[in-house]
């Protein structure tokens, strides 16, 4: 028979997997619901318990209610944490899409894709993300946008790797358009292949315009 | 202790085998049997996150009682024990649990079991190191041969080492995976200064 | 003669280091200990970072003249300055990001007092308070508003465990002393004492090897 904190336990189990995943699978609304309904259930049965005293309840002198409402708090305790820790490990990973440059709300909608970003082919006309998400996605893009913004020569977002080989050869996998670098523009048509500067390409790599080759 | 960890979090659903110690009307459904009040020396299996409060937490009476008193979980019976004594690489921890040594360190803290404590303290290190090798073989695979396309994945990690990464915990694993990582971007630090 | 002339005077060895460099100096040793401590540093208060971001756009002005006139030999040190420029960059950047993420990472621990609040520079401090409130309302609009009022709190200790995570302060470091000085380190068996040498790098929890990085007796390595 199921006890209170196994719907909880579920949802930290699809943490878990979340966390080992590329993308973000989706968000367990009716879980969601269910856990949190299970926390309301135990706070009633908790008012119901205390009210025959009359706020002067004495746990020494009723060791069987105590013992059961330390259950009840104990079980609605772990509910919070289980709730926190999976919307976290979602924000978590929303946050690290956003730094990368993602565009996560248009991703949303396409998750069934291959692993190359190809979108799905049934449409993906449902999110993965709930609307809150969603809006986090939104705000934090903005809160990002305003700390970058202080540091505007540096490139926040840019790579983490110590600079090596300022130059590198690239293939272009899909059409880009036009970007300008410090020797001008550069008009990236696909397949074709270029000699640039890392720097100013690095952004086109990560979503996939681009391929550094050798 | 992380209130957001994931594998912290798993870890307490972990259950242990616990005995009420008074009858508590309303707790029937922990046993099954939620018509029913829950009699005095019930044993019951629960997560440790409960386990571990009803066993501190005083039952407010003169004796001092707890309302539960708990043994160790089968992960850490006799069985295993005895057969980590004996070789702690031959044990595959994951089979006991997914969280062994996450488990192993909250039944420490709640009981004074010394010779147990030695004994995974010595698994703990012997089966380190040989999570530490295998990380270094496998992340410096490729060595030998160049351009395969798998260099430095898992694949080709054959017989007896297949059977003892597979039966890692989870703390282990984390092990494995940094070991790998670091015996990789190592390798690959060497190759790129070559270059140049 | 201007002042830095009557300096150089003075102490020949520091003043003939120029600014530049001495900037560039503290910013890798900021970057080093930032990336090996496992808690938050504090944030440089001598206007290093104001001078750093006011350089870094000097040499992008370069950059920028010089490529102007594509003569093979300007884009030699083109390619120089370019470099410089990179490197630079890449350190700001890292920096900022390795302290960004331990923010992240313990946000309510370095909100939560005074002491601690002053290790942020403005802007992470406004951009942590935020995070916060934006973190807040997401899991109140998610779930956390039909929780029972005593329930919505994200940072009690009840059941236990606190809420509000903080670094390790127990995880092991490099340092290098910087002069001669006894040094003491609490392990799990047996504690060890010895007698460092200037220039001995030695491994010990951070909570040791804090007050001597503190009182510039050992760098982080």
């Amino acid at each position: 028979m199921p006890m209170y904190g196994d719907l909880g336990n579920k949802l930290v189990q699809h943490a878990k997997r979340t966390q080992n995943l590329a993308h973000l699978p989706p968000y367990q609304t009716e879980l969601i619901r269910a856990v949190t309904r299970e926390v309301r259930d135990l706070d009633k049965d908790v008012a119901s318990l205390l009210e025959p005293f009359q706020g002067s309840f004495d746990p020494s002198a009723d060791q069987a209610t105590a013992c059961t409402l330390l259950v009840n708090h104990l079980s609605m305790r772990r509910n919070k944490r289980c709730l926190l820790a999976y919307h976290r490990t979602r924000t978590d990973k929303l946050e690290e899409l956003v730094w990368n440059g993602s565009d996560v709300l248009d991703l949303a909608g396409q998750q069934a894709g291959g692993a190359n970003g190809a979108p799905a082919a049934d449409g993906g006309a449902s999110s993965s993300l709930s609307p809150q998400e969603e809006d986090y996605v939104r705000q934090y893009g903005d809160l990002l946008a305003a700390y970058k913004g202080q540091w505007t020569d540096i490139d926040l977002t840019g790579s983490l790797e110590p600079p090596r080989d300022l130059f590198i050869d690239v293939r272009v996998l899909k059409d880009a358009g036009e970007i300008q670098t410090e020797y001008g523009a550069i008009n990236l048509t696909k397949n074709s292949q270029f000699y640039v500067r890392h720097g100013d390409v690095e952004r086109l790599i990560a979503q996939g315009y681009l391929q550094k080759l050798g | 202790m992380s209130y957001y960890d994931i594998d912290l979090i798993l870890t307490d659903a972990e259950k242990i085998p616990c005995t009420f110690q008074l009858d508590i009307p309303d707790l029937g459904y922990l046993d099954n049997t939620p018509t029913q009040p829950l009699k005095a020396g019930t044993k019951v299996n629960l997560p440790l996150w409960l386990a571990e409060m009803l066993a501190i937490a005083n039952a407010g009476d003169a004796e001092g009682r707890s309302f539960v008193t708990f043994d160790l979980p089968p992960a850490l019976g006799n069985d295993v024990v005895q057969a980590l004594k004996a070789d702690p690489r031959a044990v595959p921890l994951r089979d006991q649990s997914a969280h062994f040594y996450g488990l192993a360190t909250q039944m420490m803290e709640l009981s004074e079991e010394q010779e147990l404590a030695a004994a995974l303290r010595k698994t703990f290190v012997i089966r380190a190191s040989e999570v530490a090798l295998h990380a270094r073989k496998v992340g410096g695979a490729g060595q030998r041969g160049k351009g395969g396309a798998d260099e430095g994945s898992n694949l080709g990690v054959g017989g007896a080492g297949e059977e003892f990464l597979r039966g890692l915990d989870e703390w282990e694993r984390k092990l494995f995976r940094k070991a790998h990582d670091g015996t990789k971007s190592g390798k690959e630090w060497m190759e790129s200064i070559k270059k140049h | 003669m201007d002042i830095d002339d009557i300096l150089r005077e003075v102490d020949p060895i520091f003043h003939d280091i120029p600014q530049e460099q001495r900037d560039l100096q503290d910013l890798t040793r900021a970057w080093v200990a930032e990336k090996s401590a496992p808690e938050l540093l504090p944030w440089p208060a001598n206007g290093l970072f104001e001078r750093i971001n006011a350089n870094i756009k000097t040499q992008i002005e370069r950059v920028e003249e010089l490529t102007g006139d594509m003569d093979p030999k300007t884009n030699f040190a083109l390619i120089v300055i370019q470099t410089e420029l990179e490197r630079y960059r890449y350190l700001v950047r890292s920096y900022l990001r390795a302290r960004l993420a331990k923010i992240d990472r313990h946000a309510l621990h370095y909100l939560s007092t005074d002491a601690l609040r002053a290790r942020l520079s403005g802007a992470e401090l406004a951009y942590a308070t935020r995070h916060q409130a934006l973190l807040h309302n997401h899991y109140l609009s998610s779930f956390l508003s039909s929780f029972p009022a005593g329930l919505q709190n994200l940072n009690d200790s009840a059941a236990g465990i606190s809420m509000i995570e903080t670094p390790d302060l127990e995880s092991a470091v490099f340092i290098r002393l910087l002069r001669d000085a006894p040094v003491e380190g609490r392990g799990v068996d047996a504690d060890g004492a010895m007698d460092g040498r200037e220039s001995d790098i030695v491994i010990l929890r951070w909570s040791d090897a804090k007050p001597l990085v503190e009182a510039g007796t050992a760098e982080l390595v």
